[in-house]
């Protein structure tokens, strides 16, 4: 009860006309900015900041205009990774999968309906654990060790193998290239540079977004420009501009996985959104997938990783808020943020702020539901997009992309590795090579590192720490059940097939 | 073909209703944060922006452009090389930077840049768990110097970073020898380190007071030193290492730098300007805020202090077997 | 074959990434070290190469010559707008990008000008004006920054 009269205290904190206005214009500025491919959460919230400085808004104010703009990054990154396949931001890339078969078979409008829906679904099951327990939750995410954090990493590692492509070697290949890649740049452990051939500017290592597009958007380019003329100008038929309900109504049981998933995810620090959709896609393809359709247009495929990835968002502002640990790239802006508006995230924040916290909470409620309102009517004019010829829409995606990563960085270096990258990103997918495990290595391949490294730094050089927590030792065991049940699967698929063949 | 105009239509009408409200002018002065946005340099470049404009010192607004990469190499050699003369200019820098040009990581000398000043500092502290059996610096040291195999330490630095540094200079005045026998371990921040160490899976931490103040007032971690001269105003019961019979002070002050070219006049008229965003009432406010401790040193005063921390790094580095 | 190829490529790549990777060590402070993880990954990749080159899987399909051509040219746009973005200003350059891309991609010459006139000026003022991340109007050829 004394939740519910702190979050009655909260909503009358946020329902001021500034707030709510604040409010709307977060949700639009970060859907646009979410959407545009090489702006993400990150640079969005980065953004708005001077804004908020600018006019002397109180911290709550400030808070409520980035939450939204957070929430509305988390939006509009999956739309074009559905309607372009060319995810907005990084946790955005799990939606290509199954949101570009999609939309081209012509179901955009349900693919855009169904990610929004689902990532409502997320984003408020997150805030309702958030509201409901987040010092708890804050409390237990200390006891995540480095070797915990490492077999998280192990098992979402093993659970993509299923998740791309035919050829499992060439999933795992990719996600080792992803891995390789990760490492290059001044390792933040010794402080010594690795694979940098000497060169400053490779010092922070690859930049994950300007891999991101480069891999996606410039390959994209050089797919259309390699197949014959005639075929260059994409004809997408677009059965209906308005989505199908129904079609909503289906996945609301992936909806709801994926959200548990993303959100407990999202609660260990560090781990965040992208790690969130992966679990919570490959875990609806495991537990869903009995026709084969994931990674062919269904529809579960793309709700599943949009109520992940949002849960993940939401479940990231524990830590930040409760221990002062940011989660992710997002969440550390948002923390120097709140630090230079007197506002210390930690363990006394929810005693001494309360009006802040609780401000802040009621005002996601009323930004996810904003978001909601916003994006459904938005659906007709995003599927228009479609429409625009190859010619002139092509051009423009390199240049958002181009001057979304060079605004960032003022680094004509990183528009070159861009392009480096579009030309892997083009001889991978040749070859057959899914770019997602790729991007996942990558994102997920720094962290994973540091904490081995850090485990066998507690350890002394004992490799037996690995398996001495029973966390860890629990997620060991759900890996490898997870792969046996792949495999399984696998086998009795294949046997059926050969009945099948047999009879006929 | 038709959405195009559409949307640039709709588009366009925020875009003004946004220029006319954020007045965005053409800016005169920029202030390069080598990182990506959050964090120290960036709340440097961010703040006294800010105050610059407030104080009416430069301009119109200060431009803040983020510049990541090798701990701010990156920046450096842009600097060095393509804007030494450009007076508008002005660069986040704190002790972590002389750390790095210490130990030769940087692409080009100290003598490449001037340094303008410093406005604040924070305070490098020595913490352990509430529950921890270590009550005091002397316990610790006892554990150091006798079995320093037996505990684990950790900070948000690399090996051989300035967290790093700090502890081992206070291990070495208690009288370790073989100081790579000390166990570190990094982690992405202070707090990322205190709540490993909450978790039980370190023993103790070395870093900057700021980022970890909560967990001081909340009682969740113990501080046995703070590494400063004078007791930290905001917790003035933390004894210093130096009332424990221990002489070592370990600041992370934050400052700025400007290109090497700049001429002497512009050079002044950047210090003096900066004594004035120091002196006055928001700076105060913001350093603390933020865990500084508002320090001021400025001008030739500061570049000689630069020139004797880069040598004492260099030394202690050369001595602890960071660098060659 | 293009697979084999492949395969035989990365492997390559992993083993001068394995051979420099388990080069790499630290002073001290550091129980693993810096070559450990390299190692980890980098025999994986060259044994599961090696595996694409034995046993290759799919085909690939190239392009023919015209659409070799095309890619060539639209690298060299890119490349092109990487090189000369600081010298001639974003506008600019953005335009040239757009208009030469809407082009090679088999847009009509005058519709890719005007498009490219029209989108390089609204990005400017999008992220200049409106996001407030500054991007130089004209270049260091010009006068600019």
């Amino acid at each position: 009860m004394e939740t519910l009269n702190l979050l009655a205290v909260g909503f009358s904190v946020a329902l001021t006309p500034l707030n709510i206005a604040l409010l709307l214009l977060g949700c639009f500025s970060g859907t646009l900015i979410g959407a545009l491919p090489g702006l993400g959460p990150v640079n969005g919230v980065a953004i708005l900041i001077p804004l908020t400085f600018a006019f002397g808004f109180d911290a709550t104010s400030s808070l409520i205009l980035l939450s939204a703009v957070y929430f509305g990054c988390m939006y509009g990154g999956r739309i074009s990774s559905i309607l372009l396949n060319i995810p907005g931001d990084e946790p955005a890339v799990m939606t290509t999968l199954d949101g570009f078969p999609m939309s081209q078979q012509g179901r955009a409008a349900d693919a855009l309906a169904i990610s929004g829906v689902a990532s409502f679904v997320g984003a408020t099951i997150a805030v309702i654990g958030l509201s409901m327990f987040a010092p708890l939750l804050a409390r237990a995410a200390i006891y995540f060790g480095p070797a915990d954090y490492f077999a998280l990493y192990i098992m979402a590692f093993a659970t993509i193998g299923g998740v791309a492509g035919v050829d499992p070697r060439k999933t795992l290949l990719s996600a080792l290239i992803g891995l390789m890649i990760a490492t290059v740049g001044i390792d933040p452990i010794s402080g010594i540079p690795r694979f940098t051939d000497g060169n400053y500017h490779l010092y922070d290592g690859i930049e994950p977004i300007v891999a991101l597009v480069g891999l996606f958007a410039i390959s994209e380019i050089l797919m259309m420009l390699g197949s014959r003329a005639g075929e260059a100008t994409r004809a997408v038929r677009i059965d209906s501009w308005l989505p199908d309900f129904r079609s909503i109504l289906a996945t609301r049981w992936a909806m709801l996985r994926g959200s548990l998933i993303g959100f407990v995810a999202g609660v260990l620090p560090g781990a965040g959104a992208s790690l969130g959709s992966v679990m919570s896609y490959s875990m609806e393809k495991q537990a869903s997938d009995k026709h084969g359709t994931f990674g062919k247009g269904d529809p579960r495929g793309v709700a599943a990783p949009e109520a992940g990835n949002n849960a993940a968002s939401g479940g990231a502002l524990i830590p930040m808020l409760s221990l002062g640990v940011p989660g992710s790239g997002t969440t550390a802006v948002m923390l120097a943020m709140l630090i230079s508006l007197n506002v210390q995230p930690g363990p006394l924040l929810f005693e001494r702020q309360p009006e802040l916290v609780w401000g802040l909470v009621a005002s996601l409620y009323m930004a996810n539901i904003a978001l909601l309102v916003l994006n459904l009517p938005m659906i007709g004019l995003f599927t228009r997009l479609m429409a625009v010829p190859t010619w002139a829409l092509m051009p423009i995606v390199a240049a958002v992309s181009f001057v979304g990563v060079f605004s960032i960085s003022n680094s004509t270096f990183d528009l070159q590795v861009m392009i480096a990258f579009g030309i892997l990103g083009y001889l991978l997918r040749k070859f057959d090579i899914s770019l997602v495990p790729l991007v996942l290595g990558l994102l997920l391949g720094g962290d994973m590192e540091r904490n081995l490294r850090r485990a066998m730094s507690i350890s002394d050089g004992d490799w037996s720490i690995l398996i001495a927590s029973p966390i860890s030792v629990t997620l060991y065991v759900l890996t490898a059940g997870f792969l046996a049940l792949s495999v399984w699967l696998a086998l009795r698929d294949h046997r059926r097939e050969k009945e099948r063949a047999l009879l006929d | 073909m038709r959405l195009i105009p559409l949307a640039s239509t709709s588009l366009g009408l925020i875009a003004g209703a946004f220029i006319s409200v954020s007045a965005s002018t053409a800016t005169a002065a920029e202030c390069i944060a080598p990182s990506n946005p959050g964090g120290g340099w960036d709340f440097t470049c961010r703040t006294i922006g800010r105050i610059l404009t407030e104080l009416d010192l430069v301009e119109g607004n200060v431009q803040i452009t983020n510049m990541p990469g090798g701990v701010g190499a990156v920046t450096y050699a842009m600097v060095a090389s393509e804007r030494a003369d450009d007076p508008e200019l002005i660069v986040a820098t704190s002790t972590v930077g002389i750390t790095q040009i210490a130990q030769g990581r940087y692409p080009a000398p100290l003598d490449a840049m001037r340094y303008l000043a410093m406005l604040g500092a924070d305070v490098g502290v020595i913490a352990v768990d509430n529950d921890s059996e270590i009550q005091s610096l002397e316990d610790l040291n006892e554990i150091m110097v006798n079995d320093p195999g037996s505990i684990t330490t950790a900070g948000s630095s690399s090996a051989g970073g300035w967290d790093h540094l700090r502890l081992l200079m206070v291990a070495r005045e208690a009288g370790l020898e073989n100081l790579g026998d000390l166990r570190w371990v990094q982690f992405d921040g202070g707090t990322d380190a205190v709540t490993q160490m909450m978790g039980g899976q370190i023993d103790v931490v070395s870093t900057d007071i700021g980022e970890i103040a909560g967990f001081i007032e909340s009682g969740d971690i113990r501080i046995l030193a703070a590494l400063s001269d004078e007791p930290i105003p905001a917790f003035p019961d933390i004894p210093t290492a130096k009332s424990q019979g221990i002489d070592v002070t370990g600041y992370n002050w934050r400052g700025l730098y400007t290109g090497g070219e700049v001429s002497d006049e512009e050079y002044q008229e950047w210090v003096s300007d900066l004594e004035t965003l120091y002196n006055s009432d928001q700076w105060q406010q913001a350093a603390v805020d933020f865990g500084l401790v508002p320090i001021w040193r400025g001008g030739d005063e500061f570049e000689a202090y630069v020139r004797e921390q880069r040598d004492i790094m260099e030394e202690l580095s050369r001595d602890i077997g960071v660098i060659e | 074959m293009s697979i084999r190829l492949a395969g035989a490529a990365i492997f390559m790549v992993a083993a001068v990434y394995t051979w420099f990777g388990s080069g790499y060590s630290a002073p001290f402070g550091d129980v693993l070290g810096p070559s450990v993880f390299t190692l980890i990954v980098g025999i994986p990749t060259m044994l599961l190469s090696a595996s694409l080159v034995a046993f290759p899987s799919g085909q690939t399909d190239w392009p023919d010559k015209s659409g070799w051509l095309r890619q060539g040219a639209a690298l060299a746009i890119l490349f092109g707008y990487a090189a000369t973005l600081k010298g001639l200003g974003f506008p600019i350059a953005t335009f040239f990008l757009i208009a030469l891309l809407g082009i090679t991609l088999g847009g009509k010459p005058v519709k890719s000008l005007i498009l490219g006139a029209v989108m390089s000026l609204f990005l400017w003022a999008l992220f200049d004006q409106v996001l407030g991340l500054p991007l130089a109007f004209l270049g260091a050829y010009f006068g600019g920054r």
